[in-house]
């Protein structure tokens, strides 16, 4: 759009370069630390820089091209809902464009199906009934920066998700209008963005027809009451309730019905990307490899505190209303407890409103510390399948589907 | 009879004109990227070169930047090894593993001096550098300079078209030494949002001849 969004800012490093020339007494760490990037995480090159992209608020920079944002951890405070400006981005080929004519899109459904489509967007947006779904995008990778020992890929904080209200169409409608076959294995998604060099694969994802053919998968249009922003995926994406981002694939202009698994090149991100050990846990032994790996799918139950950050100062002997949010792969939240005790004990919190299952919950607990000195608060969910989460993490090669009770040390003062 | 007709004629076509055209037509959604800042950290290792010229045709240098201090040279390099078997990255094994020892050296836990990143660092024998007197081939060095990952004659890749860069610098009297400069030191700003690497391996001789194909096209 214009220049006002191509500031870059001073990073961190580079301000305590600045700052290191200056006496320690002006103390600039407590700016610092409102204004942590790194949120736990260590990087070869030092904390990562606030950077504004068109369409959003500044966020932290992840990878400059192709574009990767995550969302500062203050943003999940501000509501349930993730504004669409904060909400973080993520493509794999850099390759895509910078400039989309909604008159002339065309979302086309083909492959084995009786009558191929070709849909303009006001097509899609009048023809069919329309369905709205408030549900969590979480990047299959989201806290791949805590895994231990450590391994490559971006290396997030836990700002790669986020919860919005989106309205569409169902995916099962558009494939009926055009027909399933009988045969039909799969479904395949692929969006504008194209590799940089030939011989770099595509991105396109695949899902089961009968997943394809349920109620859940939508292709939407709106984000939050507004056209998706375009660095989300505009003008439509693949909405997978329940499902990893992933799924969620942007500048949605191809469905392809196919009548076998997918397979072939392009089909890399299925076949030998995104995916976790084949087994109950999904996890190996730390740093060893899998034997077999599937496609990773849905959502682990998580719990975050949103209004305590990493080393805040509570006072003792007064009531803290503490608050936060849960999610899953929409079974449903059942618990959300809180330790003060490193997990000795726990307290339940009281749920707030229900937006569906497939959103963020929101979650609030009073409490008070007896006594001053070092503290730890642990969140900790369950959901409706009675999966719970667990104290340690486990782990996988690739980091991915990260889950494991959240812990915040505090002071109390 | 005819003179009265044309009027309402041409009435007649802008009527359907307006008809055709949409009423309230949305403009196209465009977006500027920022600017590409990040950079690899120096090293007089040949995979440094290696990596500014063949890592960053397809994503930008903090995608190694941010990643984990202390990984090892072996890990390193298979991730470049990853780089060339799954995403499509188009250089030799001797390569990869010239490029693994520079990122294990700058962003992970290995030294320069290692007897394992000596080994791997050997630089690639450049046919037409030893001898200026050489007539240079100017197709060798195209290819020996990762230049065709990134340009082509006729059509935009990463880079603009050869053809394009002629067309833009047509009539300029310093054309060749700008272009050779762009060569030899990088570039950014000019194109687009993404940068130029510089080619340090090359002398002035072999930027000037690279210019001025550059220009012919």
């Amino acid at each position: 759009m214009t220049d006002k969004y191509n500031k870059v800012h001073t990073s961190r490093r580079q301000f305590l370069r600045n700052a290191g020339a200056l006496a320690l007494a002006a103390s600039p760490l407590n700016a610092i630390a409102a204004n942590d990037t790194s949120e736990g995480i260590t990087f070869a090159d030092g904390p990562r820089p606030l950077v504004r992209y068109p369409g959003k608020r500044e966020l932290i920079l992840v990878h400059t091209r192709p574009p990767h944002l995550e969302t500062p951890s203050s943003v999940f405070n501000e509501g349930v809902i993730t504004p669409n400006d904060a909400f973080f981005v993520r493509y794999h080929l850099a390759n895509f464009p910078t400039s989309i004519d909604p008159e002339t899109y065309r979302l086309t459904v083909k492959g084995a199906v009786k009558t191929p489509l070709s849909l303009s967007l006001a097509e899609l947006k009048s023809s069919m009934q329309q369905v709205e779904v408030v549900a969590v995008n979480q990047c299959s990778g989201n806290s791949r920066g805590y895994s231990s020992p450590r391994v490559f890929g971006a290396q997030l904080g836990n700002g790669a998700m986020g919860n919005a209200r989106w309205v569409g169409v169902p995916l099962k409608t558009l494939l009926e209008k055009a027909g399933i076959l009988s045969g039909a294995r799969q479904v395949t998604f692929n969006g504008l963005d194209k590799p940089v060099i030939p011989s770099t694969p595509d991105f396109r994802k695949a899902l089961d027809i009968e997943h394809a053919l349920s109620p859940e998968p939508i292709v939407a249009w709106s984000m939050n009451g507004e056209d998706l922003p375009f660095l989300n995926g505009y003008p439509l994406k693949l909405i997978v309730p329940g499902y990893f981002g992933t799924y969620w694939v942007k500048h949605l202009s191809e469905i392809e019905v196919i009548d076998h698994l997918y397979e072939g090149h392009d089909a890399h991100f299925m076949t030998k990307a995104y995916r976790v050990p084949d087994n109950d846990c999904m996890c190996v032994a730390p740093g060893t490899k899998a034997d077999k790996t599937r496609p990773i799918s849905t959502l682990p139950v998580r719990s975050f505190i949103t209004s305590v950050k990493a080393n805040d100062v509570l006072p003792v002997n007064r009531t803290v209303k503490l608050r936060g949010i849960a999610f899953d792969d929409g079974s449903g939240i059942k618990t959300v407890d809180v330790s003060m005790d490193s997990g000795q004990t726990w307290r339940s919190a009281t749920l707030g409103n229900d937006l569906g299952r497939f959103s963020f919950r929101e979650w609030q607990l009073a409490i008070s510390f007896k006594n001053k000195g070092s503290a730890v608060l642990l969140v900790r969910a369950s959901n409706r399948q009675g999966e719970i989460q667990p104290l340690k993490a486990d782990w996988n090669p690739s980091g991915y589907r990260r889950h494991a009770i959240e812990s915040t040390p505090i002071t109390i003062a | 009879m005819q003179r009265t007709k044309k009027p309402i004629l041409g009435l007649a076509f802008t009527l359907i004109a307006t008809l055709i055209t949409p009423p309230t037509q949305a403009a196209p959604n465009q977006i500027k990227l920022p600017p590409e800042t990040a950079k690899l950290l120096e090293s007089t290792l040949p995979g440094y070169t290696l990596a500014t010229q063949q890592c960053l045709i397809c994503h930008s240098a903090d995608y190694i930047n941010y990643q984990a201090p202390d990984m090892t040279q072996e890990q390193w390099t298979n991730e470049v090894f990853k780089m060339q078997n799954s995403y499509g990255a188009k250089f030799s094994e001797q390569e990869a593993r010239s490029i693994g020892a520079y990122l294990a050296v700058a962003y992970g836990n290995a030294k320069a001096t290692d007897a394992s990143v000596v080994s791997a660092s050997t630089p690639k024998p450049k046919p037409s550098a030893e001898n200026s007197n050489a007539i240079i081939n100017v197709q060798l060095l195209f290819d020996s300079n990762g230049c065709l990952a990134c340009h082509a004659i006729n059509k935009k890749l990463v880079g603009p078209s050869l053809q394009e860069i002629a067309t833009r610098y047509k009539g300029d009297a310093k054309a060749k030494s700008k272009l050779a400069t762009s060569i030899q030191k990088g570039s950014s700003g000019k194109w687009g949002q993404i940068p130029m690497p510089a080619m340090t391996d090359l002398n002035i001789e072999q930027a000037n001849a690279l210019a001025s194909f550059v220009l012919q096209q």
